[in-house]
């Protein structure tokens, strides 16, 4: 016992020091990279492509269509944009005789951010939810289902109109990998009928296969 | 104040004995809470942050109300046509479908491309088209995969077309010879 004792006992104590800042560093940088996610209302999982073009940020206009097929426009939520969805709520509120009330249109720009998703007619009811409400609620998505019913191209009409016809910068499909394929084509119908033939879709980055064409091009360029 | 009397000149350089006495205190922190914290907010900007971001692919269609004069005719021999149906299956021929579906072959998503390949390679630039024909069972994925092929193959020209019901019947044919000899796959 007493030369067991004698057995010099090391202190534990780790210096952390390096830890520390080896740590610290990495919070600093997510803390630096992050980009909070907008709130989304739309579930979706994007398919992939090879395409790296970065998707544009401002003046957006997008429809998300998720795995069941229902189907939501959006806004960004900069000004231009802001603006052009005040504009699409008052025209729809004079075509369809909804007769918003000031508060109700600025509520459709404050929920076309996330997204809205609900046929014309509910539309009053949908401006009146408050906050809260809106991210419960499960909106029924804008029926597309048959082209004599197609109400997405009313509300890309009430968009061209309060423009004055001038297309949208940025036209963005979001679309989700489950989706029959039937909406996709309505969706695009509905655009094709407001004379909108350009696009882009929302997609996740994919490497390059080797070997291919475009493989190839792409090493040349460089 | 004892102090005082005993060391008249303690502001000097010259310490008194009880400030020599005075124990030195361990300048070593212990860290351990503050790394907890480090690593919560860590985990934190981890799972909140996006680190991919999502990518446009620029699609461009066709005007469907252009008059049928101005349509381009596509050449038979160039034209290839894909086929997309339910659970990525697809399917593809080469210029027209003969009546007999002979040249009706069933294919999937990674060795469309060795095909596409082929027919690019044997086809002159100018005649080469692809007729994307997606089935209402299809999914959106399908499609964009198929539009992602003709980018990675570096084809111009190519379409999506509605399905034909005869196609389509063919599909089903397959699919369901398929279903009694699952040996085949």
């Amino acid at each position: 016992m007493s030369k067991l004792n004698k057995i010099p006992r090391k202190s534990t104590w780790v210096d952390m020091t390096a830890f520390v800042d080896v740590s610290f560093l990495i919070l600093s940088f997510f803390m630096l990279a992050t980009k909070f996610k907008p709130p989304e209302i739309v579930q979706v999982q994007n398919p992939k492509s090879v395409s790296s073009e970065n998707q544009p940020e401002n003046d957006v206009f997008k429809v998300s269509f998720d795995k069941d097929g229902k189907v939501f426009i959006s806004f960004s939520p900069d000004k231009e944009a802001q603006d052009k969805a005040q504009q699409t709520a008052e025209v729809l509120s004079r075509q369809k005789g909804l007769n918003l009330t000031p508060a109700q249109i600025s509520t459709f720009k404050k929920f076309s951010i996330g997204g809205i998703g609900v046929p014309v007619e509910k539309l009053p009811g949908l401006l009146n939810l408050t906050d809260d409400e809106f991210k419960n609620f499960k909106q029924p998505g804008i029926p597309v289902q048959d082209s004599l019913n197609n109400q997405l191209n009313d509300y890309i009409n009430a968009l061209l109109t309060a423009t004055g016809g001038r297309k949208p910068e940025n036209v963005m499909l979001n679309g989700d990998n489950g989706t029959k394929y039937p909406y996709f084509k309505n969706v695009l119908a509905a655009f094709k009928k407001n004379g909108i033939f350009s696009f882009k879709l929302i997609t996740a980055l994919e490497g390059i296969p080797e070997g291919t064409p475009l493989y190839k091009t792409h090493n040349t360029k460089k | 104040m004892g102090a005082d009397v005993s060391a008249p000149d303690s502001g000097g350089h010259k310490k008194g004995p009880g400030v020599k006495k005075q124990a030195r205190k361990d300048t070593r922190v212990d860290m351990t809470p503050m790394v907890d914290l480090g690593f919560l907010l860590i985990t934190f900007f981890v799972f909140t942050t996006t680190m991919s971001t999502p990518k446009a692919f620029n699609l461009k269609v066709p005007d469907d109300s252009a008059k049928d004069e101005e349509k381009n005719e596509a050449k038979a021999s160039g034209a290839f046509t894909i086929l997309l149906s339910k659970d990525n299956h697809v399917y593809f021929y080469e210029g027209q479908l003969l009546p007999d579906g002979s040249n009706f072959k069933s294919s999937n998503t990674k060795d469309i491309r060795t095909e596409l390949l082929r027919k690019k390679a044997n086809t002159p630039v100018k005649d080469l088209v692809v007729i994307i024909k997606p089935n209402e069972l299809s999914s959106y994925k399908n499609v964009v995969d198929m539009l992602d092929e003709m980018q990675i193959a570096e084809i111009k020209k190519y379409a999506i077309v509605d399905i034909d019901p005869g196609e389509n019947k063919l599909i089903q044919i397959t699919e369901g010879s398929a279903a009694t000899t699952p040996a085949q796959k």
